[in-house]
Order: C-alpha cells, then structure tokens, then sequence
C-alpha cells in the first residue's frame, strides 16, 4: 500500500516536472477512463489482453516459469487467427468466429512450444528464447502485413480486413467488445485449478521447490512444457480477440508493449492468476487516461510506460525484508519527532 | 558468383564493423554486471535512454566536438542513474533481480520516450542531427580492401572497438579484475577476506551501466542521426545474449558481436541486391541466430555461480 502511495507521489511529481497540474492530470485520467460510458469499453478492450497475458505469465510463473514472449505469442495468434479467416471467408459467424478464436490459441501455443521444447530436452533458459522469439513475430507480422495479405490502398504494414463474419460481439457502445467475458473466466479458472486440482498442486509444487517435487514424483518436464504452452496459448487468444474484436485485420503495432506490462501485473498480483484481474484493469485505466492525456498535456502514449514501472519499482523496493524495516523507521521518526519538539519546547 | 563475392565486399563488412560496435559495448557493460552476479535485464532500456539523451543533447546545443563529449557522458549518466536504482534495490533491498530488472526495462522505454517527446515535441518528419564525420585515417585508408575496411569510420567506432582491451585487460589482468570475478563467483569468500564487497559491486554496475549507456548513444550520434522509439530495436537483448554466447568472456564476446553484426549487415547488403527475400526474414537471422546460438553453447557455458543470487551476509549460506 505504501509503495503505491509512493508510486502516485513520485509520478504527481514527474506529471509536474512534464508541465501539468498532477490533480487535474489524475483527475483527466479517471474521467477518461471511467467516466464515460464509450471510456469504460476502451478501459475494458485494454484490460483483456493485459488480463489474458498477464493470468497466463502468472500461471506460469507458479511452475517457476518466466515467459517474457507474450508479444510474441499475441502477433503468432493473431497471424494465425487472420490467416484462418481469410481461408474460411463466407462461412456464418457461429462457427467462423470460434474456429477464428481456437486459431489463435493454437498461434500462440506454437510458438511457445520452442522454447518450451528447447527447455524440455536441453535446459534452455525459456526468459531468452521466449524474448527472441518476439521479434520473429513481430517481422513475421510485419512481413505479412507488408507483403502476401497486405492492404494496397492503407500504404502502410496493414492487412486487408477479415470477414465481418468473424467480428466479436459487442458489448457496450463505443466499441467495447465481449472479449473481457472470455479473459476473466479464464484468470478465475486458473486460479481454481491451481489451488484446487491434483494437477494444479503438482504444478505449484514444481514452482516452489523442484527438487522435493522431482522425488515425490512430480514430472517435472511435462509441467514446464504445459505452464509453457498454456501461457502462449492464451497470449495467442490475447492476439486473436485484438484482430477480431478491436482492428478486423492485422497490423503491426498490435501490441504496445502489453508482454512486458503483463509480467509486471503478474508480478504485482503476486503470481496469483485471479489477483490479476484489478492488477490489470487498473494498468488498463492509466493506459487509456494516458491516451487521453496526450491530447491535453501532450504525452506521449509510451509515458505510461514509465509510469506504471514507476508503481512497480516503489512496489518491489517496499516490498523486501530491508524495504519494509526502512518504512517502519521512517514511520516511527514521524511519531516520534512531534514529542521532541514538544519536550523542547518545555525545557 | 556475384553472391560470394557480395559475402566479402568491403563496404559490407565496413558495415559489420560499425554495427558491431554498439553490440561489442553494450555486451561488455552487461558482462562487468554479470561478473559481479548481477543479471540486468534492463539493458535494452538502458540502451533506449542512452540513445535519447544522446540524441537530445546534441539536438539541443549542436554538433560540435564539446557537445558531442557532453551528450556521449548524459548518455553514460542517464543508465548509471537506473543502474543506481537496480544496485539500490538488488544489492540494498535485495529485491529479485529479474523483477527488479524488467520493471526497470519498462522505466527505461518510457523514459527515453519521453525525454524525446520533451525536448523535440511533436513532429512531422523527425529532426535529424546528422552523424559523426568520418576520420580517415590518413596513409591507412589507403590500403585498397583493408583500408576500406578498418580505417574509414568516425571516431566512436575507433574508440568504441578498442574499449574491448580496457575491459579484458582489467578483467584478466588485474588484482581487481581477480576480485570482480571472485564476487561472482562467491561473494561470501570475498567478504570473508575482508575486501570490500559493496564497493566492488558498486563500481562493475557504474562502470558497466555507462558502457551501455555510451552504446545507446552510439545509434543517434554515429548510426542513425536521428532517434525513433525503436531505435535500439533488440540491440539490447542481442547483447544480452551476446555475453552467454561468449561465456562470460570478453574476446568471445567480441566474436560474438562480430558475428551478429556480419548478419544484421547481410540485410543491407542484400536488401539492396536481391528482391527475392522479403527484408522482414534478413531482420529476423539475428533473432534466429540468437536461438540457435544458445542451443550449441547452452549446456558447455559456465555462468558466474552467484549470477542473480541475492546475498546477505548475516545468512549461514
């Protein structure tokens, strides 16, 4: 709570040193956000992507796993989830738009299975493989983009869009769509299913202590292949829903930094998959008052970048051993020095 | 045959040498960290703070000798001011380091961002401030492929190449080189022996966070001369590995950074040449070469054994 305290200080300050009033600028920022109805459908369109790849850096995390390739896996689902499209252009929504959906967890899951696999039979730290794959992607993307699926007239790394067909529901006006309602079951069953299952104890049992799980007889390569897999499945789902929900087409600047941001909530959340769902709303409304502090104060939209590592740098620091003596000092030099200027006024 | 010969053409591997450079200081950087059992992951924000402070210095008070000196040094400073808060939280706080890192990653891309932003506002064609002229060097340029080659740069790759020797030299040769690896290796030894522990973690980070600093920088002053938020694009990570690809060693690190560069300069070559490949898949090969680089060396490469391990010295291990 201190550290947050903190977070909102140190970035009031930065908001100042920027040229704008840090109270209107926090005020601007909810109002955007929340205040409006066409606001929330953009705060909640952030949120389900921040959601997905954020529950699923935390589940895998639980395994003891780091997987830094969300934006990666977000641009393998999405291209995957286009492609599918454009082949099964003219089908009816009912089946298009799941086959689309199901296209993007498979994407993801694709590409997480390299690194899942070099850790599997060789040891290979998956941190790395998962943040070079990134840029495969993201080229990939480009390439596609650019090239073969390219739209003429945009002249720029822009698809043709996809079939209407496959457009996901709305759900509130102002664009908002239904993605939300597939992220949140899935950080809640997550969280379930580690806390309740079998399965789910081994898996937090691998994260925690591999060596007594490895004699208890847990299998410790097929968790860290399934922790793996699953993450950049639902990172592909995170692609999937930002094509059919938000853009209809592929594009390039599909994911501004939402990989590293997910990481960040989930370490937030403390690795708990259904503790990241106001991690990430709330990373989602300063995103979205961020756009909206653009057009007043001239942001620019990466700003929200530094301050939300902000929130996380006060977080970590208050959060260790040393952190947390250091404030209860501080706290205690406050109470105390009242009652020491008060015996020197006596004397 | 043209095709073979593309693979030695002078001004390709002019290029290589050019954009090895960049590498070659940032791996450094992280290896001095990582030799003091510190893993930074917030390299590849700290290479995107150093380019734009570069940049913005010289933007703001021109290009000239002093300028440059005084954007290359805001550059340094800037990653040693986010190194200081790793150190302060890693070493001080003795928060995880991967976190700690990572989080810092994503303080750095906002903060040069940012900076940028600030100091330039909002264009429509980004300002340029054009790059280092180039230093033949007089007799040496001479020299029909060779001089080609080595001895038509500007002075940052002159400088940035040989700070290789410096580092290798302090590393291997020294007493203090001795006692850096010593503390990544177990600093528990080294604080038993009484030397100072603090101070030399200390100075690896603030000697390694300028380097990458300084390799930040090099992208505006003397690659691009001008900045965009991608600038670094990867260069940063590319390092990283760079440092497990050359095991922790700084002549391997330096072939490394060779390597990476002839393949991110086959782009140039052939993205101009040859239609046939699509320049998406010639950016990619460093990225794929990456992995299939960490697949050969993975298991052989020997870590610094205390690398991002948290040490408190009243522990019992």
């Amino acid at each position: 709570m201190l550290g947050l305290v903190v977070a909102l200080v140190v970035n009031a300050l930065l908001l100042a040193a920027l040229g704008a009033n840090p109270v209107t600028a926090y005020s601007t920022i909810l109002s955007a956000a929340l205040g409006s109805v066409a606001g929330l459908a953009q705060t909640l369109n952030r949120t389900t992507p921040l959601l997905l790849g954020a529950s699923a850096v935390a589940f895998a995390m639980r395994a003891g796993y780091v997987n830094l390739g969300i934006d990666g896996q977000i641009y393998a689902g999405a291209i995957l989830a286009t492609g599918v499209a454009f082949l099964l252009d003219g089908w009816p929504a009912v089946v298009l738009l799941p086959v689309v959906l199901l296209a993007g967890l498979v994407g993801g899951g694709l590409l997480a299975s390299i690194p899942a696999w070099l850790r599997a039979t060789r040891g290979i730290n998956e941190l790395f493989v998962t943040v070079m794959l990134n840029f495969v992607a993201l080229f990939l993307a480009e390439y596609l983009a650019t090239g073969p699926w390219t739209d003429p007239v945009a002249g720029e790394a822009i698809t043709v869009p996809i079939s209407a067909a496959a457009d996901l529901p709305r759900l509130l006006p102002g664009g908002g769509h239904a993605g939300i309602l597939l992220a949140l079951p899935v950080a809640v069953g997550l969280s379930l299913w580690l806390a309740r299952t079998r399965s789910g104890f081994e898996f937090r049992a691998a994260g925690s202590n591999p060596l007594a799980a490895g004699f208890g007889g847990v299998r410790l390569v097929r968790i860290g292949v399934v922790a793996l897999v699953v993450a950049g499945a639902l990172g592909g789902l995170a692609g999937a829903i930002e094509v059919t929900g938000v853009h209809s087409r592929l594009l390039t600047g599909l994911t501004p930094n939402f990989g590293y941001m997910a990481v960040l909530i989930a370490v937030l959340a403390r690795r708990s998959p259904v503790a990241t769902i106001p991690v990430a709303f709330a990373f989602a409304v300063l995103i979205v008052g961020a756009d909206s502090l653009q057009r007043s104060v001239g942001l620019p939209p990466s700003a929200v970048l530094l301050f939300q590592a902000v929130v996380v740098v006060s977080i970590l620091a208050f959060e260790t051993a040393r952190g947390r003596r250091l404030v209860a000092r501080l706290v205690q030099a406050t109470r105390r020095s009242p009652g020491r200027r008060r015996a020197g006024g006596v004397a | 045959m043209d095709f073979l010969l593309d693979l030695v053409d002078a001004d390709m591997l002019r290029t290589t040498l050019v954009v090895a450079t960049p590498l070659l200081l940032a791996a450094l950087g992280e290896l001095l960290l990582e030799r003091v059992g510190l893993l930074n992951l917030a390299i590849e924000g700290m290479v995107g703070v150093g380019a734009a402070m570069g940049f913005c210095v010289v933007f703001v008070a021109g290009r000239t000798v002093p300028t440059v000196l005084l954007a290359i040094a805001a550059a340094a400073l800037s990653a040693i001011l986010i190194g200081v808060v790793f150190g302060w939280l890693t070493l001080h706080l003795q928060a995880n380091q991967i976190t700690v890192g990572l989080a810092l990653l994503i303080l750095g891309l906002g903060a040069s961002s940012l900076l940028y932003r600030g100091v330039v506002g909002v264009t429509t064609t980004p300002p340029s401030i054009g790059t280092l002229p180039l230093w033949r060097i007089p007799g040496l340029s001479e020299i029909p492929y060779l001089g080609r080659v080595l001895f038509q740069h500007d002075l940052f790759v002159y400088v940035g190449l040989s700070t290789l020797l410096p580092v290798w030299w302090v590393l291997h040769r020294t007493p203090l080189g001795l006692r850096l690896r010593a503390v990544g290796e177990s600093p528990k030894a080294v604080d038993a022996l009484g030397l100072p522990l603090a101070r030399l973690r200390w100075s690896a980070l603030v000697a390694g966070c300028a380097l990458i600093g300084i390799a930040g920088s090099f992208f505006p002053l003397s690659l691009v001369g001008g900045y965009s938020d991608d600038i670094a694009s990867g260069r940063g990570w590319l390092a990283l590995m760079l440092v497990i690809f050359g095991r922790w060693r700084p002549w391997t690190i330096a072939a490394g950074a060779l390597l990476f560069a002839y393949v991110e300069a086959l782009q140039f070559q052939f993205g101009v040449t040859s239609k046939a490949i699509p320049p998406q898949f010639l950016r990619m090969l460093p990225y794929v070469l990456a992995i299939i680089v960490l697949v050969r060396v993975y298991g052989r490469a020997q870590a610094p054994a205390a690398l991002t391990k948290p040490y408190d010295r009243e522990s019992r291990f």
